[in-house]
């Protein structure tokens, strides 16, 4: 096994190869990470929600209702508006899903799964629906098609305009799923390529590469750190982007 | 490498409908709670926020009126104290008049009294003079007087005149 393919073991998703009826599932162990953080999350959230006598169980209440107002009042209505509000749970789910996979990857053993860009994608098609929605919900079938041409546009740019806004929404998407994908990707490709100059030192000079685990071990604890931040600003950004474009579909030029 | 650029759409479903499920317990058993009690706390200190100014322009009004009050009972008692003084300075006057009178009249009185005790003594006197002069008259019309015998009957007379 070379480099690459050592890199690409740790990072690309591995189909568990379960078929049902001659079909073979999508079990894939990005997968099943996925589906283990959502069951994680929603028992978790589901026993902090209900409400508690002891100071503990008050205590993670209270840190929750302080989450929901970060993301009431920092994401949703800021970019939203008060239209904003129904949305409120998908935003709060959001965020916590994408950062909760994200931390994922941080514990040994398990994997980013947002480093997979069919993962991405789906998150991102899910926000292109909730742009397509609230589009539809406040200004129906023709205005939400109107909204896409600026008011005072002349006629004649109209067929130019229409199909560029309609590419630019598209584009938005897509580049939702790009940027957490990359993002998360490349984070995790610097470790192990930090990893990996123990090993490549090694092999030249085995005293060499015994040294050379301490500048990698502290390049690899400073990405690590920038890793969280990563995980935390990448979660942010997903939500964010997805509320400024859905609260751009709600309120047109 | 180059499958990591190539979305699997078996997964994509999988994760679409994973997502999606998730949105919709969380929301149904976690969220929806969360946003209720946070709403209805935010009610409460909206409700208890607008209490407390109403509570507050009361009090401001009251104090006002209180002020007022206030102000109206202390030009209501200057204007009695100022009514007191001057009407203990009425009086004052009156009854330093009033004294003064008195005294003018105890004083003419007084002078009146004087006077026609001085006119009593007076005619006292000269009723006296007159008897005395009469008494001395007769003395002197009775005996044959020498020097010595006019100064011993003046003496006498004015002797008796004295014991009286």
């Amino acid at each position: 096994m070379n480099v690459a393919d050592t890199i690409a073991h740790h990072i690309l998703d591995h189909n568990w190869g379960i078929t049902l009826g001659g079909i073979s599932l999508p079990i894939t162990t990005h997968s099943v990470i996925i589906f283990s953080v959502s069951v994680v999350l929603l028992c978790l959230l589901a026993w902090i929600s209900r409400p508690h006598t002891s100071r503990a169980g008050r205590l993670l209440t209270t840190l929750l209702e302080e989450y929901v107002s970060f993301i009431r009042d920092g994401l949703v209505l800021p970019n939203m508006g008060a239209e904003g509000k129904g949305f409120l749970p998908y935003f709060c789910t959001l965020f916590l899903f994408i950062l909760s996979v994200n931390l994922a990857g941080m514990i040994p053993g398990l994997k980013t799964a947002t480093s997979n860009i069919s993962v991405t994608a789906a998150l991102a098609l899910c926000s292109g629906g909730i742009i397509l929605y609230s589009g539809l919900k406040f200004h129906g079938v023709i205005g939400f098609i109107k909204g896409f041409v600026p008011s005072g546009t002349p006629m004649w740019l109209v067929p130019l305009i229409f199909p560029l806004e309609v590419i630019s929404t598209v584009i938005k998407v897509c580049v939702l799923a790009i940027r957490l994908f990359a993002n998360m990707l490349s984070g995790h490709m610097v470790l192990i390529c930090l990893l990996l100059i123990i090993f490549i030192v090694g092999q030249m000079k085995f005293s060499a590469g015994v040294l050379s685990v301490f500048p990698a071990m502290g390049l690899e604890i400073f990405m690590t750190c920038l890793e969280l931040l990563v995980a935390f600003l990448q979660a942010y950004v997903f939500s964010l982007l997805t509320a400024i474009f859905a609260g751009s579909v709600i309120h047109t030029h | 490498m180059e499958d990591l650029l190539k979305p699997d759409i078996g997964v994509m479903i999988l994760t679409i409908c994973n997502f999606l499920l998730l949105a919709y317990l969380l929301k149904r058993f976690a969220w929806k709670g969360i946003i209720g009690a946070l709403e209805k706390r935010e009610q409460q200190i909206a409700s208890d926020k607008q209490q407390a100014q109403e509570a507050r322009a009361d009090a401001e009004k009251i104090k006002a009126e209180l002020e007022e009050k206030l102000n109206r009972l202390s030009e209501e008692t200057s204007q009695k104290i100022a009514q007191a003084v001057a009407l203990g300075q009425t009086q004052r006057e009156q009854l330093l008049a009033g004294a003064k009178e008195e005294a003018e009249r105890m004083l003419a009185q007084a002078r009146e009294q004087i006077a026609a005790e001085k006119d009593q003594a007076l005619a006292e006197v000269r009723d006296e003079i007159v008897r005395t002069a009469v008494l001395a008259a007769k003395q002197v019309v009775r005996e044959d007087i020498d020097a010595s015998h006019a100064q011993a009957a003046v003496d006498r007379v004015l002797n008796e005149i004295k014991q009286k």
